[in-house]
């Protein structure tokens, strides 16, 4: 399953949102009102989903605020680390 | 449910009757008694419970000591199911003559203790996206008396700790509350006289002071499976005191 697919359902089903993957779009906003909504307890339990799923782990708050803009620059930063791996 | 639970203060009257409540009712679970120097009673009943119940040193106003003694939990076999904030002091006297070390103590092992219990067992909770952490309060965080300056605020405290972090882990399925008891046998100073004790009975409406298995089994509830959708609640059990 392409990383962005799945990083939706992850979303979906982890955060218990109450939305299909098609209404996610690669660069919606997680969070604000101009997104998705999420808050930063939120924020807090995908920062543990993607350690749980992909051993990601993020090394500061700058980073995390970066990655977790939407799920396409979350996508992008795993697939930079599994190009580096 | 095969988890561990931990138990601070375990070696006190309350934190006993905790344990003894897991180890009764749940018969996969691993019971941790926090304990510091005073240990006696704790490693009777761990004695009791061979294979079930450990004692664990926690110096519970240290991170450190808490983040060792998480290594030694989560290098077991299950994961940690359960924290149960119980152990806890008071040191009365009224404000104005309260010392500041007085306060600070007081406010360290009452509701600093408790922040850095949670901070140490949430990561593990949020990994496995399930948890029960029980805060054991007092009716004193309600009720306010004089003499309690530090404890009450303390205590309070830990109410609001209990809300606010129920609201920040709801969705991973980790529940925080909070349990308020008044007066408990066998937690009482041990220099209140026999006639203070039973003129204190006489103005509780069942006149009696709960028995420590009686706060014990809401803990236990509370931590338990049935009470999934229960988190940020605070419970007084005082006997209908207030």
């Amino acid at each position: 399953m392409p990383i962005r697919q799945r990083l939706k359902e992850l979303l979906i089903t982890e955060l218990m949102l109450d939305m299909k993957t098609d209404d996610i779009g690669d660069d919606t906003p997680l969070f604000g009102p101009a997104g998705i909504g999420l808050d930063s307890v939120d924020a807090l339990q995908v920062v543990v989903m993607l350690e749980k799923n992909f051993g990601f782990k993020m090394s500061d708050q700058e980073q995390a605020r970066r990655v977790l803009h939407s799920v396409g620059t979350i996508a992008d930063a795993l697939e930079k680390r599994q190009a580096a791996a | 449910m095969h988890r561990s639970i931990l138990i601070t203060g375990a070696n006190g009257a309350l934190g006993l009757a905790i344990a003894e409540s897991f180890l009764a009712r749940e018969a996969d679970c691993h019971v941790f008694l926090g304990v510091r120097e005073r240990r006696d009673r704790a490693r009777e009943l761990a004695a009791r419970f061979p294979g079930r119940a450990d004692m664990i040193f926690l110096e519970i106003t240290s991170p450190e000591s808490w983040k060792t003694a998480m290594g030694e939990i989560e290098g077991r076999d299950r994961p940690l199911g359960a924290l149960i904030n119980n152990a806890g002091f008071h040191e009365d006297a009224l404000l104005a003559n309260m010392a500041q070390d007085q306060w600070s103590r007081v406010l360290d092992a009452n509701l600093n203790a408790v922040f850095h219990g949670c901070q140490a067992v949430l990561p593990g909770m949020m990994r496995q996206c399930q948890g029960r952490i029980v805060n054991i309060a007092s009716l004193s965080a309600i009720w306010s008396p004089a003499g309690q300056t530090n404890y009450a605020a303390a205590k309070a405290g830990v109410i609001g700790l209990t809300q606010s972090l129920a609201k920040e882990s709801a969705r991973m399925g980790i529940t925080v509350n909070a349990v308020c008891p008044g007066y408990i046998e066998g937690g009482l100073p041990a220099d209140w006289t026999a006639e203070r004790l039973k003129t204190l009975k006489m103005q509780l409406p069942m006149r009696r002071f709960a028995e420590p298995s009686e706060v014990a089994a809401a803990v236990f509830f509370l931590a338990s499976a049935e009470a999934s959708y229960i988190t940020g609640s605070t419970l007084k059990i005082d006997g209908g005191m207030l």
